[in-house]
């Protein structure tokens, strides 16, 4: 079969009764979550993954897999769209990737043309959908090919660039996202050992064998870390929200920004593929990039809608672009598709270079029902732009115990013991003081998911070498990948040193 | 950049360290048909982790001045409910999933915000009722109940 007739195949199981409800839930529960205060999509996804695996639990675990990530995934560019919309509106982003988006949103908002800011941003990410589902398409096939060649040490290798050049992206502080990153790969071994079996850091407690739950630990970090953020920090927001009038743009605002939709489509789509770049480096790159080309650049930060138009689109076509690698190489490079990565594993499924092989189905069904997500997300988000504005207004008091309370549901719905639920608070409390003062998250949760499959790797690596470290160097991409890895980190210290050393001549001079 | 947490981050990460490369002397040191055994992974783990927290703590020394704004922090509300929230989780399976979640919302709810306690017990009612009924009744995910005792829910 070709690439074509699995698409084929795909659509049919994108098609079946079930997956479009899950795809209608997901971006409908993901736009909301993205224009409720205080989630973004990396929040909803962690809060909503356990509540998939219930919602599936009566399929076969090919179609429950499927139909999970199906909803997951919808929930995830829902999420990033509805970031938009309290950007444009309040002037606040929902998660760091519609920070751009703020600069001509919320000027075109008090001009009176939110409207026009939303629809645009909407007609932007499902664009930016389409673009990043033909580049799946079109790269996933070939590159699982390259990697299906991977031996253990190349892919400990490839694991190890992907750790560090998330860590050496997020955050103020490398040694910061770094000592997170350690946490995570230390917490991942605990329990028993899947190469030998032995029990590590269990003292004979029980529930401690079967190790700590991703699922536990990335709900409690980023739902409930947020939760105890806003009831520690902030009262309720009494920002005015700017009215919406008129939603359709009109054919001028179409016209200015069909060309950066384009371009920004294909930018974002690239930098989501890069591993630890993301959304918010592609925003922000594409938003630059207009600006650099237009010919008017003085437009921009007043209101200029191709301001609005370049950065929603390219966070998306980044979010779509960033499942590339998690869905050919196994290797999550952001923290909301590391905890996509989480609920591949809950079903027994391993992302990576096999999965188009064994589990065509659910690999082509989730590739084929972004498709209809994204259509869906355009069909809903037009008419509806009113009715999701309001949920701005979701009072605080509600929202955040509600959130405790389902985070508290969804964990012991999948784990069933009450010591889920302490560590889920515990994971909570720290997520809320590392993150405050910014210790990076995703590094941790990150390391988590992959821990165990990196350490796998390095055993069965060195159980070929019989103990000789160098096989890492001696294979020729594993050396490569470990290069790279290296230069992620000295490079940026180089340069932090030579600015330091200019600095100091400027101020001795 | 808040120097005393960091510091005391740095000297918590390094206890850390210190307690896998100690408690990883126990794992076996070779496995059947390898002679790297599953030692080695948090033991080198924990070793990168005990420099890197060195390094933050050596960090905390070259901060510029503490320029930490002290911002009001509503600590008994976060209190209270932290508080109710390991009560609910510590409840949860003996006393029922229905009337513990009702109560940690109403607690939750009031905590957040004094007033409109009707409006709160009808949105606890709610969710838990409703949670409850969708999930044990329809889906069949079982919730701890209170069936044993109140013959209800």
């Amino acid at each position: 079969m070709n690439t074509f007739d699995f698409l084929m195949q795909g659509f049919a199981v994108a098609f079946q009764w079930q997956n479009i409800l899950f795809a209608f839930a997901g971006v409908l529960i993901g736009t909301a979550v993205g224009v409720l205060p205080g989630i973004g999509p990396m929040n909803g996804v962690a809060l909503l993954l356990p509540v998939t695996a219930s919602l599936t639990a009566g399929l076969s675990p090919e179609n429950a897999a499927a139909s999970a990530l199906i909803l997951l995934a919808g929930i995830y560019y829902g999420a990033m769209y509805g970031g938009s919309t309290t950007s444009i509106l309040l002037n606040t982003p929902g998660e760091s990737a519609s920070v751009m988006t703020t600069l001509d949103g919320y000027q075109m908002a008090k001009n009176g043309r939110a409207g026009a800011a939303l629809a645009i941003s909407a007609i932007g990410s499902f664009v930016a959908g389409i673009v990043a589902l033909f580049g799946l398409i079109l790269l996933a096939k070939p590159l699982s090919l390259i990697a299906i060649r991977f031996g253990p040490a190349e892919y400990f290798a490839l694991m190890v660039l992907g750790l560090l050049a998330v860590s050496g992206l997020v955050g103020k502080s490398m040694t910061k996202a770094l000592m997170m990153m350690m946490l995570g790969l230390a917490l991942g071994t605990v329990g028993i050992d899947a190469v030998s079996g032995s029990a590590r850091f269990t003292f004979d407690i029980p529930v401690l064998y079967s190790g700590l739950a991703f699922l536990t630990i990335a709900v409690g970090l980023f739902a409930l870390g947020e939760v105890f953020k806003t009831t520690l920090e902030k009262d309720s927001t009494d920002a005015p929200i700017a009215k919406i009038t008129r939603v359709m743009p009109t054919k001028q605002d179409m016209k200015d920004s069909a060309f950066p939709i384009a371009r920004s489509s294909v930018l974002g789509f690239f930098i989501g593929v890069l591993p630890g770049a993301g959304a918010t480096i592609a925003s922000s790159f594409s938003y630059v990039m207009e600006k650099k080309i237009s010919k008017n650049p003085e437009k921009f930060g007043k209101g200029a809608i191709e301001g609005v138009a370049a950065p929603e689109t390219a966070n998306n076509a980044a979010a779509g672009g960033a499942l590339i690698p998690l869905l050919t190489l196994g290797i999550p490079g952001s923290g909301t598709t590391a905890i996509m990565m989480g609920a591949f594993i809950m079903y027994n499924i391993q992302p990576g270079p096999l999965l188009f092989q064994n589990h065509p189905n659910v690999v082509w069904g989730l590739i084929a029902s972004m498709f209809v997500g994204n259509l869906m997300l355009l069909v809903l988000n037009m008419p509806l732009v009113k009715v999701f504005a309001k949920l701005i207004d979701t009072p605080v008091k509600y929202l955040m115990p509600l959130i405790i309370a389902f985070s508290v549901f969804g964990v012991y719905a999948v784990q069933f013991t009450t010591f889920d639920l302490m560590l889920l608070l515990v994971a909570g409390v720290f997520g809320y003081f590392l993150s405050k003062n910014d210790f990076p998250l995703p590094p941790l949760v990150l390391a988590l998911v992959l821990g165990p499959m990196l350490e796998n790797n390095l055993m069965r690596a060195l159980t070929l070498s019989n103990g000789d470290y160098m096989i890492f160097f001696e294979k020729p991409l594993a050396a490569i990948f470990l290069v790279i890895a290296g230069l992620w980190l000295a490079v940026p210290l180089f340069l932090k040193n030579k600015s330091n050393k200019i600095k100091k001549a400027l101020v001795e001079n | 950049m808040n120097k005393n947490f960091d510091r005391y981050a740095g000297v918590l990460f390094l206890a850390v360290a210190a307690f896998f490369i100690i408690e990883s002397q126990k794992i076996n040191t070779a496995s059947y048909g390898s002679s790297v055994g599953p030692n080695i992974f948090p033991l080198g783990i924990g070793i990168l982790l005990g420099i890197l927290s060195l390094r933050l703590i050596y960090e905390t020394f070259n901060y510029q001045k503490d320029e930490m704004e002290k911002e009001k922090l509503n600590y008994k509300r976060f209190g209270i409910i932290l508080g109710s929230a390991v009560l609910y989780c510590l409840f949860l399976e003996d006393v029922g999933y229905a009337i513990t979640t009702f109560l940690f919302l109403v607690i939750g709810f009031q905590a957040m915000k004094r007033g409109k306690l009707l409006a709160s017990i009808a949105i606890s009612a709610s969710f838990s009722l409703g949670v409850f009924y969708i999930f044990d009744k329809l889906l069949n995910v079982p919730l701890p109940s209170s069936s044993s005792w109140l013959g209800i829910l």
